[in-house]
């Protein structure tokens, strides 16, 4: 056995869940050594899949009673690393607590344990003209509980928001083993928002085992528009002129030639060729979703489109989504290893950023691809590198953090939607001041003061950053800006 | 005193007659200074804004208001990436002023808002009507400078819409009623004006007769912008303020899904999504009740129906969030919020009781309250900020 519990541990777990419920095998422990950012992999102690809250209750108070860190884990597919075990950490699979409990139309409600696919949850609501609106683009495997835990987004929050916008509810099992519910179906819940601190704390506050979810009503229409624009620039520019226009389009994605390649060899999407594509979606009453298209392409068209797509039926557009949301997966069509960056930057500065990002590749020697949910500045660059070639996986990391680097002295963010976890808790120190990280420890402590759930992610921390954030001293930019002073 | 004045200059400390002091700092350095010195001397710390919702959470005695009066500006507003950052001390009616002129706002109707600031509507999460369509304040604020009990400044979020990075503070902050941190600048999410609002009302004697038009509305693909009920011993009527191009012809499909129901849409002025505001009357008791969507109109009809002899006006959000005003004895309104909250199906704050109404402001269950309590401690171990509101004693 490879485990570090102890026997009298493990028959203790083996009582909660079973010997369905534990899984201690070397070979079957692989499985859960890292997420979808692979660069980083820690084999488990154990891994646990409980199928109540209950058994999730039991768990967590034998491991506050023994001092063992645990990691909760969805389907997986993060890629920051939020599920990566720990050292001697078991992790907590919540992929058995997958059923959809009740489903309140007239309230436009519904209730899931987290295990819950994400595409599954419209697909439980779209016979009666309802939809869940976070759409990552993992949305056809990931989980409900990895959402809540990233505070997921997708192409479509720019209009709908993101999870958090969307949990009304949850049942929590605090670090101590306590249960708690979070927030209410009902508008503001008494007291703190919890709830909204919860969600993206990155599995550091506790484990979401039940979840009530707000649904919404089908847009009347929707459609799609793909223009073909000759530089990003261009393209950036018409999203700055349609938000300039009063409209609020429910998508906006930038994607440039090397992704279109590779969408193109990967899933067929039929684009045309260019250095950027520029697609739109809006949605609402046909009549106003007319006019507002027609205006939409004008922008495109003087700002240099030189095709305009527009895809009106369900088939179309599904095959034009379909290939943005395989813009990650198919860049191993363009390179054996790739690490998809995510960054966020005021959009208005895209044109001046990606220059940055490209001159910063070039002196690397690497190819990077870039998309972008360009209406809110979330970018993708996808920095592609071959392992077998001797440092070019630390290259490939060091230029997809300094990438992060340019986003924040940008004034955007270190993460629009995949989370800290392990992979940029070193670049919270850029982005933020050793009081700010500090005030967060305040909250981090009063839940969980042992600091026992999925330890040493998301902040920053000696062992894993050195004593120095990365890199000399950097003015924060808010100090340097003139914004705030150091004291 | 002479050490506040040391922080802020003399004209900017003020003793008030029943021995409060307050103070107006000039900037988030000053408020830090300020509640270190508290902090200290273990004084306890009202902030305080506008002053339009003092009596929400509870009511208080400090010994330090800290006025953030003085920090009105709004700082930036880069209009292309539709965000800004504003200073707490500014009225909802400044910035809004303020943005206009690049024809956006901060997609919020707050009570009284040529008076009440940003920083205490943040505190106090108020929303109003626009709810509806752009969702509460917690949706909105994207970033927040603060200052702890304990003088240290840090921020929170950021200047873009889409950020995870780090625990998100801003929405914790937001309706803390200044117990956790003093609020000094925020940073915001915004929206194009909206260009072509039209409102209309539907009457009827009893809420129940809207009812099934306001489930019906709820389930269209109408884009109501605001949908509200308003009831009170004469009637019930149903407001609702759709915005789209004139071309989708929305009023005209309101007006189809009214008349199944035997209803008339009239247009009419927007002034009604103001009407909440008359709630607060000053010699009312005004209660804020959530309950589900499909409860909204039942709700509204029981409290006309009440056994006690105090009178119910209630201005209700679609969504389930109810502004009540209650008038009578002190007597029948404590007994009718003993009714209401005997219902586990309301959630029901006081937001501003009536001379002799003693009712706790909030019931928060056990044991979210512990672990809230303990947040509560870990940002102000000595417990200056707001002692009281929320937690008795805390």
């Amino acid at each position: 056995m490879s485990s570090s519990l102890t026997t009298a541990v493990l028959s203790e777990l083996r009582r909660i869940v079973g010997d369905r419920g534990l899984i201690t095998a070397a070979n079957q422990l692989q499985t859960y050594e890292c997420d979808g950012l692979t660069a980083f992999r820690v084999p488990p102690a154990a891994v646990l899949l409980p199928e109540s809250t209950s058994q999730v209750q039991s768990i967590l108070r034998l491991c506050h009673r023994e001092r063992i860190p645990f990691v909760a884990r969805g389907a997986g597919t993060g890629l920051s690393g939020g599920a990566l075990p720990a050292e001697g950490s078991i992790v907590i699979a919540l992929s058995r607590m997958n059923r959809i409990l009740n489903i309140d139309i007239p309230n436009q409600q519904i209730t899931v344990q987290p295990g819950v696919i994400n595409a599954n949850v419209t697909a439980a609501v779209a016979a009666q003209g309802y939809f869940y609106a976070p759409d990552p683009s993992s949305q056809t495997v990931c989980s409900i509980g990895g959402n809540v835990a990233e505070n997921a987004g997708g192409a479509h929050c720019l209009k709908y928001g993101f999870t958090v916008t969307h949990v009304l509810e949850m049942t929590v099992v605090l670090p101590d083993g306590d249960v708690v519910t979070l927030g209410s179906k009902t508008p503001d819940a008494p007291g703190y928002d919890l709830a909204g601190v919860f969600i993206g704390s990155e599995g550091t506050l506790g484990v979401a085992t039940e979840m009530t979810l707000r649904i919404m009503r089908k847009p009347e229409t929707v459609q799609v528009i793909l223009a073909a624009f000759d530089t990003i620039s261009a393209a950036a520019q018409s999203v700055s002129d349609v938000i300039a226009s009063g409209q609020l389009p429910a998508a906006m994605e930038i994607m440039d030639r090397l992704s279109i390649e590779a969408a193109e060899i990967s899933v067929h999407p039929n684009y045309p060729a260019c250095e950027a594509l520029l697609l739109i979606e809006l949605d609402g009453p046909q009549a106003e979703v007319d006019l507002q298209m027609a205006a939409v392409i004008d922008i495109c068209k003087k700002n240099g489109a030189w095709e305009t797509r527009l895809a009106v039926d369900e088939q179309a557009r599904f095959l034009v989504w379909k290939g943005r949301k395989a813009a990650f997966a198919a860049a191993g069509r363009l390179s054996p290893n790739y690490i998809v960056q995510d960054g966020v930057i005021p959009r208005t500065s895209l044109p001046a950023v990606l220059e940055k990002l490209n001159a910063m590749a070039a002196a690397e020697n690497l190819r990077v691809t870039n998309v972008f949910h360009a209406g809110d500045g979330n970018l993708h660059p996808i920095v592609l590198y071959n392992r077998d070639n001797p440092g070019e996986e630390e290259r490939a990391i060091d230029l997809s953090l300094r990438i992060l680097d340019v986003c924040v002295e940008a004034g955007g963010s270190i993460t629009g939607e995949h989370g800290v976890g392990r992979e940029k808790q070193c670049s919270m120190s850029y982005m933020f001041s050793d009081p700010d990280i500090e005030t967060m420890q305040r909250v981090r402590h009063a839940f969980d003061p042992l600091d026992l759930a999925n330890p040493e992610k998301l902040f920053p921390t000696p062992r894993i950053c050195g004593e120095r954030s990365r890199g000399a001293y950097a003015p924060h930019p808010l100090e340097a800006s003139g914004i705030a002073e150091v004291f | 005193m002479e050490r506040l004045a040391a922080i802020a200059d003399e004209e900017f400390v003020v003793a008030g007659s029943n021995g409060a002091v307050t103070v107006s700092p000039a900037n988030t350095q000053q408020v830090s200074a300020i509640l270190a010195l508290a902090s200290e001397h273990r004084l306890s710390v009202a902030p305080i804004g506008g002053g339009t919702k003092q009596t929400w959470g509870g009511i208080t005695s400090p010994h330090i208001y800290l006025s953030l009066a003085r920090l009105n500006r709004v700082i930036e507003h880069p209009w292309q990436d539709l965000t800004c950052t504003v200073q707490a001390g500014c009225t909802w009616f400044a910035l809004q002023q303020n943005l206009s002129q690049h024809g956006q706002f901060a997609a919020l109707d707050a009570l009284f808002s040529d008076r009440a600031t940003v920083g205490g509507i943040l505190s106090s999460n108020d929303s109003g009507a626009l709810r509806q369509r752009y969702g509460s304040l917690r949706d909105l604020v994207i970033g927040m400078t603060l200052v702890l009990s304990d003088g240290t400044i840090a921020r929170t979020g950021g200047k873009v819409v889409k950020n995870v990075a780090g625990y998100d503070l801003s929405k914790l902050v937001t309706g803390s009623l200044g117990t956790l941190v003093v609020i000094t600048e925020a940073n915001f999410r915004l929206y194009p004006l909206p260009q072509y609002e039209r409102s209309f009302t539907l009457a009827a004697p009893q809420a129940a007769q809207l009812a099934p038009l306001l489930a019906d509305i709820r389930a269209s693909h109408l884009l109501t912008q605001s949908l509200q009920l308003r009831r009170s011993a004469s009637g019930a009527h149903l407001d609702v303020c759709i915005n789209a191009h004139p071309e989708a012809h929305q009023e005209a499909i309101l007006a189809q899904m009214a008349k199944q129901h035997g209803l008339v849409p009239e247009e009419c002025s927007p002034s009604i999504w103001r009407e909440r505001e008359t709630i607060f009357s000053a010699d009312a008791t005004v209660l804020r009740i959530s309950t589900l969507p499909t409860r909204v109109c039942t709700l509204a009809d029981q409290l006309q129906a009440t056994q006690s002899d105090a009178q119910a006006i209630s201005v209700s959000q679609a969504i389930g969030i109810h502004d009540v005003a209650l008038c009578g004895s002190a007597d029948a309104v404590a007994s009718t919020i003993a009714q209401l909250r005997a219902d586990a199906q309301n959630t029901v704050a006081v937001l501003q009781p009536a001379p002799g109404v003693d009712m706790p402001p909030h019931v928060i269950h056990p044991s979210a309250l512990s672990l809230m309590q303990s947040v509560k401690r870990n940002f102000d171990p000595h417990g200056i900020l707001n002692p009281g509101k929320f937690f008795a004693g805390a």
